[in-house]
């Protein structure tokens, strides 16, 4: 018969992916769920058996919000397998956060295994706590404006400052951030701006700001990048117009949306990553980048160059909180507590191309480092960012038809 | 299975009551034993998953982790509007285009490895025609990015060919190219389980007969691998209008789609999982009505033949 | 073997052959590249900057991307065993029975072709948690009498995993072998196992000596199908995989904020000649074993 030795084949292999399913069900975490999730399960049960799906949504929609008390539930009574064990820190972050050094450090330090899951947008980490699958985190790398969200959202715990150590050492700015006074619910640690990268020999002149593509439209046709996001996108336009990132007038989003619309031919695509490629080989000539990634890309091609806008672009800090449904908050303070010391926090920048908010960190780096402008811009430059804010949700809906409408058609 | 008592009876000697006795018990038990597992399976996990987008879409601006209104049919209302048209024809523009390039390169593909190959390579070959796919989806679309950009290998090659340049990245071209490349595997592989049962002896019979290979073709071979034919396409058409990396990817700036517009309202800055549900019971209905036409009219096309 | 006899097949270079060998070549020029790049020494496919292994090493030490491979592989090949029976079952039990509300059924099984993959993967997610609330109190209670029966082992507690990814992932698979599985058996003679049945044949070894063999080929292509969109599934995966566990498209993605760098591509390679290895050796052993029945 044809194909029947693949058969066998393939029947071999499962035995043993039956034996590796059961250790990985081994190592994974408990769940805790919220009564009003059990509700939920009630009704979509009875939704199985062909009965309505009476107030199921709603529940899921008061899940967060409605259950924060609850939400902590019981994390040391109950008989955890792995996520609340005290040994092992259980961590939801971005990629190029973390790396091998940092974690093997962190456990000869504290004995704490850290096993680190990566996430590429904050929306899908929201989406994945909301939906009740992001129990086991006890560290979450929320950037600014998710913050705010997730404060709102009663999905994070109060930090008990008397157990963080070296909140001091961070530069004032970051001592009372605006999303988040005080840093009640957040630590920053990683910050960076959103950027302008090109080849100055390929444009024969330096680029100073977003203009330069409506200056020069007519020569560009698709030979731009935008980031595709859209607070970033009309964010920046707003900005040459002289408005803010987070404006809630309608008007304003829609003067930035018309001028958006005249530079529409030049721009190749709308990405976030995957440009690289095509900036180097000079297919495309100008592309909006996060700093991070433009830092990463001109380490390799030092050809390039990296502009913070001067008319003003957004600053961006990734945080790290602990979730109130953390079944390890012990460690959690520890690793923070780990991040925290400057000594590691330089290296940190040194290892992985990142800035830090730390001064005390700052002062540990060698001179080049600290006057990178594209890691660490001037304070001229910071002045005229903003960090973009959660706007409200009939805002939200406007910057979204628009988007929609620039990418429709 | 339903036979865990053992036969008394062997093949050879047919006992004349067993027969009957064994029609009747497996009329009872094998359709319980094969339809049961997987029915409650599908139940469990896709039709309850189901319902809740189904409520989801009719809770008006729904979002996860904030009170919900009442019920209502507001997202189907915002979903009608006239931005999103151009979306959704897009959306099925570009499913069709994939379909029928898939089907134009996939049949030759597939008869010649089904039917003209030496039987002994069959197996071999399909496994090699597919085995591309074992590269993650995200990684192929930028070797393809690598290929089509203006300065890429598509137009080295050119170059060398003394052919006109093409610029096809960022373009609808580049989307044709992409999502044909993902979804050809697919369509070789049902087009090849329908084409390896074709009887040859109707091939062998029509040119015996003095058909031309035009008339074997589409009298003989196209009527019997319809069924398959069907499948491809509407796997393939089907699959591509969920495709979500591709359009994203390759399509630049003015590719949105349905499903990106889908993971848009549920992933995306507004997170309105309300109207992003409305968009995905707006299209399993319109596909599943797509479908039942096709089966309808595929039944009575059978029953002609 | 039920082998028809062929006709001794002399290779004849036919336009078919012509084309079919140009779409071989359409199928791996991206994966060409793939390779190239993963032997730059340039992160960057826009320079060769010469020959290098470096990828390669980089590949072999990084353990998070064999942690990822293995995780894949457990989910693909679990939830494609686990499909393929469920999926060829139901496959049969649809061509063959009548039933009232089988219109539904056979919808709903086509269903996970056409849902949009994140709306599968939020809601089943949501429904797991539910499930899994649900199921806590009672297996803790369950612990509670073991305990106190002296029993020394307990039952783990509900929660994310491999397992729930490789349960959601037989959702689509058991589907795409269903169709495939279906198409072979709209045109197959119906009377075959009857007259199995006829011939004293139990309906267990009527199913298996006459037709299991005659849907194999579907069986396998079905599988191969449903292997392969394992494999590549992100969204999935994403929304029901427990912490620690991270297949390949996952690790994938992930990465792309930190740019896609070569040994993910020297990994894809790796594993294309991996399997095409096992295909050709597979291959050679049936081939083998063919030629000693004959001899």
């Amino acid at each position: 018969m044809p194909l029947s030795n693949q058969k066998n084949g393939s029947d071999g292999d499962f035995d043993k992916s039956e034996s590796l399913a059961s250790r990985s069900q081994g190592r994974s975490p408990l769940p805790r769920f919220s009564p009003a999730r059990r509700r939920f399960l009630k009704t979509s049960a009875a939704a199985a058996s062909g009965l309505a799906l009476a107030n199921c949504a709603r529940n899921l929609s008061n899940a967060n919000s409605g259950s924060s008390p609850t939400a902590t539930g019981s994390p040391a009574s109950s008989p955890s397998p792995a996520g609340g064990s005290a040994s092992e820190l259980y961590i939801y972050t971005w990629a190029g956060y973390t790396d091998d050094a940092l974690i093997e450090g962190f456990r000869e330090k504290t004995g704490i295994q850290v096993v680190v899951d990566l996430y590429d947008s904050n929306e899908a980490m929201m989406a994945k706590m909301q939906a009740g699958g992001g129990s086991a985190y006890s560290i979450i790398y929320p950037s600014d404006y998710t913050v705010i969200e997730m404060v709102k959202s009663g999905m994070l715990t109060s930090l008990d400052k008397s157990r963080v150590e070296g909140l001091d050492a961070l530069k004032p700015k970051w001592q009372n951030p605006v999303y988040d006074r005080g840093n009640a619910h957040s630590i920053p640690t990683i910050w960076g701006t959103t950027g302008l990268i090109y080849d100055p020999q390929k444009v024969g002149k330096s680029i100073d700001g977003w203009n330069y593509i409506w200056d020069n439209r007519k020569n560009l046709t698709r030979k731009v990048t935008l980031i595709n996001d859209v607070r970033e996108v009309l964010g920046a336009t707003l900005r040459t117009l002289g408005y803010s990132y987070n404006t809630t007038n309608p008007d304003q989003i829609k003067k930035a949306f018309n001028k958006l619309v005249q530079i529409k031919p030049a721009i190749a695509s709308f990405l976030t990553t995957g440009w690289e490629d095509q900036l180097a080989s000079g297919d495309i000539t100008v592309s909006m980048a996060y700093s991070q990634d433009a830092i990463a890309l001109i380490d390799e091609k030092p050809n390039l160059k990296y502009i913070v806008p001067q008319t003003g672009s957004s600053v961006w800090t990734d945080t790290m909180v602990i979730p109130k449904s953390a079944p390890n908050p012990e460690a959690a303070y520890a690793w923070i507590n780990y991040l925290l010391q400057p000594e590691i926090a330089a290296e940190m920048v040194k290892q992985l191309g990142i800035a830090t908010p730390s001064q005390a960190a700052f002062d540990l780096l060698p001179q080049e480092i600290q006057k990178d402008v594209r890691r660490f811009p001037t304070e001229a430059t910071l002045s005229k960012c903003e960090g973009i804010a959660p706007v409200p949700e009939k805002i939200t809906e406007v910057y979204d038809q628009y988007w929609t409408r620039l990418t429709s058609s | 299975m339903s036979s865990s008592t053992p036969s008394s009876s062997p093949l050879a000697e047919p006992s004349p009551l067993a027969p009957s006795g064994w029609r009747k018990l497996t009329r009872l038990v094998e359709p319980i034993v094969l339809l049961v597992p997987s029915g409650v399976w599908l139940l469990l996990l896709l039709v309850a998953p189901t319902l809740l987008i189904l409520e989801l879409s009719l809770i008006p601006g729904f979002r996860v982790g904030q009170a919900a209104g009442g019920y209502g049919i507001g997202n189907y209302i915002e979903a009608f509007q006239p931005i999103y048209f151009q979306v959704i024809l897009r959306s099925i523009l570009f499913a069709v285009g994939s379909t029928v390039i898939c089907m134009m390169l996939g049949f030759p593909v597939a008869y010649w490895i089904a039917i003209m190959a030496p039987l002994r390579w069959r197996n071999l070959l399909l496994v090699l025609f597919v085995l591309p796919l074992w590269t993650s989806s995200l990684l192929r679309a930028y070797a393809w990015i690598a290929i089509l950009r203006p300065s890429g290998v598509l137009n080295s090659l050119l170059n060398v060919l003394h052919l006109p340049n093409q610029d096809w990245l960022n373009q609808t071209p580049a989307v044709y190219i992409g999502m044909a490349y993902s979804f050809l595997p697919y369509m070789v592989l049902i087009l090849y389980a329908s084409l390896e049962k074709l009887d040859r002896r109707l091939l062998e019979a029509a040119s015996d007969l003095g058909a031309t290979p035009q008339q074997t073709f589409w009298k003989v071979t196209v009527p019997q691998t319809l069924s398959g034919i069907a499948a491809g396409g509407l796997l393939v058409f089907i699959t591509s209008l969920g495709e979500f990396v591709v359009p994203e990817l390759l399509g630049g700036a003015s590719s949105m789609t349905m499903s990106r517009l889908i993971y848009n309202q549920f992933l995306g800055a507004t997170r309105n999982w309300g109207l992003g549900s409305s968009f995905s019971i707006l299209m399993i209905t319109g596909v599943s009505i797509g479908i039942a036409l096709l089966l309808k009219y595929g039944d009575r096309d059978t029953t002609v033949t | 073997m039920m082998q028809t006899p062929s006709p001794k097949s002399n290779f004849k270079v036919s336009w078919q052959f012509l084309f079919t060998l140009l779409m071989y070549g359409f199928m791996y020029l991206p994966i060409l590249i793939l390779a190239v790049y993963s032997f730059n020494a340039s992160r960057f496919s826009t320079t060769w900057e010469g020959f290098s292994l470096k990828w390669y090493q980089a590949l072999f030490k990084d353990l998070r991307i064999f942690d990822a491979l293995q995780d894949s592989l457990t989910v693909a090949l679990a939830a494609v065993a686990v499909s393929a029976v469920l999926g060829t079952m139901m496959a049969v039990g649809l061509a063959k029975y009548r039933f009232p509300g089988k219109g539904l059924y056979q919808g709903t099984a086509y269903l996970p072709l056409i849902i949009p993959d994140i709306a599968i993967a939020v809601a089943t997610l949501v429904f797991f948690s539910s499930i899994f609330g649900l199921l806590e109190p009672i297996v803790q209670s369950l612990n509670v009498s073991l305990l106190n029966m002296g029993v020394p082992f307990s039952l783990p507690l509900p929660a994310l995993s491999i397992g729930t990814v490789i349960i959601a992932h037989v959702v689509f698979c058991l589907s795409y072998i269903a169709v495939v599985v279906s198409t072979r058996l709209t045109n197959l003679d119906p009377h075959l196992e009857e007259a199995a049945l006829d011939l004293g044949a139990t309906p267990f070894q009527a199913f298996i000596k006459v037709l299991l063999p005659e849907l194999i080929p579907a069986i396998l292509s079905g599988c191969l199908l449903a292997f392969i969109l394992s494999m590549d599934d992100l969204l999935i995966s994403g929304f029901t995989a427990g912490s620690g566990t991270t297949t390949l498209p996952m690790l994938i993605y992930s990465r792309v904020r930190t740019g896609v760098r070569p040994d993910i591509n020297a990994l894809s390679v790796v594993l294309i000649l991996m399997s095409a290895f096992l295909a050709l050796a597979s291959e050679y052993m049936r081939y083998r074993g063919d030629r000693k029945r004959l001899g």
